[in-house]
């Protein structure tokens, strides 16, 4: 009943782009695809007696509390404005240099990163607080846009982003499964710490490519990104560029550096991280009881949006697993030739294609799951695995037409910003990734040596 | 129409029950923050404080469900959804609500009874000794049967609010 799993898949795939809300969607289709199931005799409704304690095994999942206090920490930040006032700082102080407002944004994007995670929530931020500005100083569309959907999409890859969290947490049970097929009978485990440390370098190495990418245009294509003429009271003082950049970037060491070191769990670390951001907030004098309630309920929405995904996806692997679905991914991966890099392969491109509609929670909760565990069980590291995911996503969601981060882009972006600006902008941003994604496969060392360094094994 | 204009007694019903829930967010953050301080400065842990985080967190996003759901933040693939007429996108949410929102609803409320009932039934308590005590569980147990019905009640607000756009003229 192999092919009945994989009608499944494409029925929901398919059924997802009428736009239903994903939650619900993914749990119904599964659902009535059992339904069909067990009165025609092919599903063993016995398989679905378990649901109410799978919804309560994500109920009680410790590793994921850390998502909330992320979205937490991160919304705080924004709401006290706290990114745009870096913004306005850094491009005070880089904007009489070519580039330097583009350059600027790309640090902005990379620290933001700590605080969303949710692709379309930082492009939109970011496209909000520096599009208008990059424009109005006479970059080219395509550079400015461009910048603003690579930068935005950053949040994903580089930790401590919820994403992250969310990915270690499916690898993890992924990671035991294929041992325990294997037959390893002292399991090695692998953390949400693991895969922040291993993502640390990829995502520094990203921000570096995309900087030297905006200098270089600027050295070689000065028309495209004029340098900005600073009136005498535009220059900022060291003061300010202290005050403006060292909270958040204290914050957001603090949180990683604990986790990385060992000293914290990234739930703890999150927790404190969300209570700094409020000490931050409230030093700032941007919290009021209206400001925490708009934080507390956004946190609630955000976190509510996430976990009944979870939910449904769970129901679908149920589904998808009880039509033997999971056995039929595996004899397809086995039979594929080239071994085990013609599995990574051709997971790599299903997955950057499935990124043209499915977001990258989906992408995790959903496909992760059914072909971790194969993967995993042909030998790959699961660091490496996770963050090769990661980076393949994020181009994805860069790569026009359908990116997500272009869309999200296109949504606050002014009439005179065409689509095709957008499109052409992300073009060079999408090679540097392709040529990151090359390098991590041909180099796993780029991944896997902190997480050695720091965790052993 | 808005999501959040006009709202039924349902629309406020959900609004208020996610409203409520939403500040255990904030006592997630203080109580993960004290155990940390507990733990690190006083060199003391209680297995009760650690539990009560998880619990919060899972009232948080099931108790907040049907009020994510009233201000359209379940997120939904949008790329044809976006370009749709109103009649269209309402089209669509009808036929979501019947044929995936409120089966699934139904069938795990259904299915999540006897879970429910057997935790009260045995009184049961926490697995870890210094865990939270007896009702609690149960409790928490409870809410995989009230996140359903909350969700298919704003599921039938989303019903009603898409009918009458259908039936527009």
């Amino acid at each position: 009943m192999e092919w009945v799993a994989a009608l499944l898949f494409v029925t929901v795939v398919l059924v997802l782009l009428a736009g239903f809300p994903v939650a619900f969607t993914l749990g119904g289709t599964a659902l009535i695809f059992a339904g069909i199931g067990i009165l025609g005799g092919t599903f063993n409704e016995a398989l679905l007696l378990g649901l109410p304690n799978r919804v309560f095994g994500i109920m009680s999942n410790e590793t994921l509390v850390a998502v909330p206090l992320f979205v937490f920490m991160g919304v705080t930040l924004e709401r006290a404005r706290i990114a745009e006032e870096l913004l306005e700082t850094l491009s005070a102080l880089f904007g009489a240099v070519r580039g330097g407002l583009g350059v600027s944004v790309t640090l902005v994007g990379m620290l933001l990163a700590a605080s969303t995670g949710i692709v379309g929530a930082t492009v939109v931020t970011m496209g909000l607080l520096s599009l208008p500005t990059m424009l109005k100083r006479g970059y080219s569309p395509e550079i400015a846009t461009g910048t603003i959907c690579a930068s935005g999409t950053l949040g994903q890859i580089i930790p401590p982003s919820i994403i992250l969290v969310m990915l270690g947490d499916v690898m993890t049970t992924a990671y035991q499964q294929a041992q325990l097929e294997m037959g390893t009978f002292s399991p090695k485990t692998v953390s949400v710490g693991d895969l922040f440390a291993g993502a640390l370098l990829p995502g520094l190495l990203l921000v570096l490519l995309y900087v030297a990418y905006i200098l270089a245009v600027a050295l070689f294509r000065p028309q495209l990104m004029p340098a900005h003429e600073q009136a005498a009271g535009e220059r900022v003082s060291i003061v300010r560029v202290l005050r403006a950049l060292a909270p958040p970037l204290v914050l957001i060491l603090a949180v990683l550096g604990s986790i990385l070191a060992g000293l914290a769990t990234p739930t703890e670390a999150a927790g404190v991280g969300g209570m700094g951001a409020l000490l931050l907030a409230l030093l700032r004098r941007a919290l009021n009881l209206a400001r925490l309630r708009d934080i507390m309920r956004s946190t609630l929405r955000i976190s509510s949006m996430v976990f009944l995904i979870l939910i449904g996806a769970s129901i679908f692997s149920l589904v998808f697993r009880g039509y033997g679905g999971d056995d039929g991914v595996r004899a397809v991966l086995e039979a594929l030739p080239g071994g085990v890099l013609g599995a990574v392969v051709v997971v790599m491109l299903v997955m950057f294609l499935l990124g043209f509609v499915l977001d990258f929670i989906e992408i995790t909760f959903v496909v992760v799951p059914i072909v971790g565990p194969v993967l995993l069980a042909m030998g790959l590291d699961p660091v490496w695995l996770g963050i090769m995911i990661a980076l393949n996503l994020q181009t994805s969601f860069l790569t026009p037409p359908f990116g997500f981060a272009l869309f999200y882009l296109r949504g606050v972006a002014p009439p005179a910003v065409t689509t095709a600006h957008i499109y052409r902008g992300a073009i060079p941003f999408v090679v540097i990734q392709l040529f990151a994604l090359l390098l991590i496969a041909a180099f796993p060392d780029l991944v896997t040596w902190l997480p050695q360094k720091i965790y052993g094994s | 129409m808005g999501p959040s204009g006009h709202g039924n007694a349902i629309d406020r019903f959900s609004a208020a029950v996610g409203k409520a829930a939403a500040w255990l967010t904030l006592f997630m953050v203080v109580f993960t923050f004290v155990i940390v301080i507990l733990r690190y400065v006083f060199d003391l842990g209680f297995i009760w404080l650690q539990e009560s985080i998880i619990w919060m967190h899972a009232a948080v996003f099931m108790m907040g469900a049907a009020y994510t759901l009233q201000q359209e933040e379940h997120v939904r693939v949008d790329v044809f959804y976006r370009n749709m007429s109103a009649r269209r996108r309402a089209w669509v949410d009808l036929a979501g609500v019947l044929f995936f929102l409120l089966p699934l609803c139904v069938f795990l409320a259904w299915n999540s009874v006897d879970f429910v009932l057997q935790s009260w039934r045995i009184g049961e308590g926490s697995r870890e000794p210094g865990g939270l005590p007896y009702p609690l569980l149960p409790l928490l147990k409870t809410i995989i049967l009230l996140m359903p019905v909350t969700v298919a009640l704003q599921g039938l607000s989303l019903f009603l609010r898409s009918l009458a756009v259908v039936r527009r003229r």
